[in-house]
């Protein structure tokens, strides 16, 4: 029998999901914001599903979808097993336009660190808790969130500079331990030397 | 910048920005390490210097119309990418394609995994500043340019599958050019083995650098053969066949340490592997139809379109309205060179896609980056960089 035949009422039961209706193809279910932690948490860890994989975390926007009715974006987790070759499912979650914000599962799983970002970065979604939310494709001066369906394809932007990353450095050996007591001179830098160059001595 | 190491020790590090344009960082992506001396306390990545907007661009045109796009995406294996998304649009169709459309496909995916790996290995030889081992493995590569060039007219960015079919069939001389590189890349294959298999500098530069275990490689979402070298034996054409790749005899290839010498040897045996099915497959080609007959979905041949109006109107129907793929919802991952290449599809009903989202196999890799090479020394950032063969174009998009 079809693991998800046997996954699916287990689902239904605990987390109160429905079946997809739009896949056709493979499996997905439809979860609350408020259960996904939990579900996610489920799915990865126990002996029914084992999806000890997050592939990749997919935004859509529906604004003009043809006869759609219902929040306005959604955030798709795509999961499969490596123990189970071959057992995938995909997690579904709408996102209404005035709340925007989904829980961050990074903690589960480390890549969707990443994978949150590039959502956040193309529609503007927040992740509640997530560690570091920036813009991972565009740039760090770019202003929208041009995979919106009303972000017009068109549209240019003067960007003018690198990513500052010093700051993220500083995240990151802070996370590993260790504590900064002098910062360099050029964390913050001022407009003129965002033109002359990062590196000053 | 001054700071105080978990231990107590006071630390002066230097920060020391890599790429987004270095010799190193293939493709264009850039890093950021915190250095102690010569070894990286620290590390920060910054992606996006490719990003074209491909799923953006993919939104605006028909179906078809994003097949060139998807040759940008691992442009080192460009016709892979075409069979990947045409294989997730088919299935949306639950399409049975023609015997040697399948065969065909099986032949150009293995030559591509062939090439992406001859360049990946071969880089990292380069990083590592072996010219001779990139020489052998570029010969072989150079000759499958040769086929892309026949087969496609192009050499790099070649785009071959079409929804329902391919672009045309082979031409005549194909299967002699192919055994023939079969036959050139085992001959390169063991030339780079004798370069590299008991060169004291290439074993000291690459056995357990940059180690990666399973269980944390899975959880950064690794695929392919990064994933496998780490003793993982994933691979999706063995785990879920598509193309017949059941039928076919070859083997998995394992690593053990999940470091950059099992990384690029897995590459290198993989390559064996692939030229096994590449010469099965060749004994299996018989000559018929390579697309099927369905004027919705494949776009009727010239041929046809001058002798009946129908095949005309199908042509017209085709190229303005594009392909109508049923509404609603897939993923569909596919076993390409680098690891899974995800395509999420969602689809209105009409010609046009709603939303086409890649999952680049190298995005995960990169992301663990940090993890690779911290507590390393600068210079193995380096080796570990060319190993996990970061492709910018799917890796940004």
């Amino acid at each position: 029998m079809n693991f998800f035949e046997t996954l699916f009422p287990v689902l239904e039961t605990k987390f109160n999901v429905e079946k997809d209706a739009s896949a056709h193809w493979d499996h997905s279910v439809i979860a609350k914001a408020s259960v996904l932690r939990d579900l996610i948490t489920f799915l990865k860890n126990d002996e029914s599903s084992k999806m000890e994989m997050l592939l990749d975390i997919v935004g859509i926007d529906y604004l003009g979808f043809q006869d759609y009715e219902s929040p306005r974006f959604a955030v798709e987790y795509v999961l499969k097993s490596i123990s189970r070759p071959g057992n995938r499912v995909r997690v579904k979650v709408f996102v209404s336009e005035q709340d925007l914000e989904v829980p961050t599962i990074s903690n589960l799983y480390p890549i969707a660190n990443w994978q949150e970002r590039e959502v956040y970065d193309q529609y503007g979604i927040i992740f509640t808790g997530h560690p570091d939310l920036r813009r991972i494709l565009n740039h760090v001066e770019f202003e929208g969130h041009p995979l919106r369906k009303d972000y017009p394809a068109h549209r240019r932007q003067w960007l003018s500079t690198n990513d500052f990353l010093l700051p993220a450095l500083e995240k990151r050996l802070e996370s590993k331990g260790y504590k900064v007591v002098e910062r360099s001179k050029e964390v913050l830098p001022n407009e003129d030397e965002y033109l002359t160059g990062s590196i000053q001595e | 910048m001054k700071v105080i190491a978990p231990n107590g020790d006071k630390l002066n590090l230097m920060p020391l920005n890599i790429g987004p344009s270095h010799g190193a960082t293939h493709g264009c992506l850039r890093y950021f390490c915190a250095l102690d001396g010569e070894s990286i306390v620290a590390t920060v990545g910054e992606i996006g210097y490719l990003h074209r907007g491909f799923e953006k661009m993919a939104e605006r045109g028909t179906w078809q119309q994003v097949v060139p796009y998807t040759d940008r995406l691992n442009y080192c294996s460009a016709m892979m990418n075409n069979i990947a998304y045409c294989r997730a649009v088919e299935n949306m169709f639950q399409l049975e394609l023609p015997e040697r459309t399948k065969i065909l496909r099986v032949i150009i995916s293995e030559l591509s995994r062939m090439a992406d790996h001859c360049i990946c290995v071969a880089a990292a030889a380069q990083d590592l500043g072996s010219t001779t081992g990139f020489f052998y493995l570029f010969d072989s590569r150079e000759m499958m340019m040769v086929i892309w060039e026949k087969l496609t007219g192009a050499r790099l960015t070649n785009s071959y599958a079409r929804i329902g079919g391919l672009y045309r069939d082979v031409y005549e001389g194909f299967e002699e050019d192919v055994l023939a590189v079969c036959k050139q890349a085992e001959k390169n294959l063991s030339d780079v083995h004798a370069c590299f298999d008991r060169n004291r500098i290439f074993l000291d530069r690459t056995v357990g650098i940059g180690a990666m275990k399973p269980e944390r490689a899975i959880q950064w979402g690794w695929t392919g053969p990064c994933l496998r070298a780490t003793g993982v034996a994933s691979d999706l054409r063995k785990d879920e066949p598509y193309y017949d790749y059941e039928t076919y005899d070859w083997n998995v290839v394992t690593g053990t340490a999940g470091d950059v010498y099992d990384r690029l040897m897995v590459r290198l045996a993989e390559i064996e592997e692939s030229i096994k099915i590449v010469r099965q497959a060749l004994k299996r080609l018989t000559p018929g139809p390579i697309d099927i007959m369905d004027p919705r979905i494949r776009v009727p041949s010239h041929a046809l379109a001058y002798q009946d109006i129908e095949s005309l109107i199908g042509r017209f129907k085709s190229v303005y309205e594009g392909v109508r793929v049923p509404a609603g919802e897939y993923y569909y991952g596919f076993e390409a060179a680098n690891g899974e290449l995800g395509f999420t599809l969602v689809s209105d009903g009409s010609g046009k896609p709603w939303r086409v989202k890649v999952r680049p196999p190298c995005f995960t890799q990169f992301a663990a980056f940090h993890e690779l090479v911290e507590g390393s020394m600068l210079t193995d950032s380096v080796a570990t960089l060319s190993s996990i063969n970061i492709i910018a174009g799917e890796l940004d998009r």
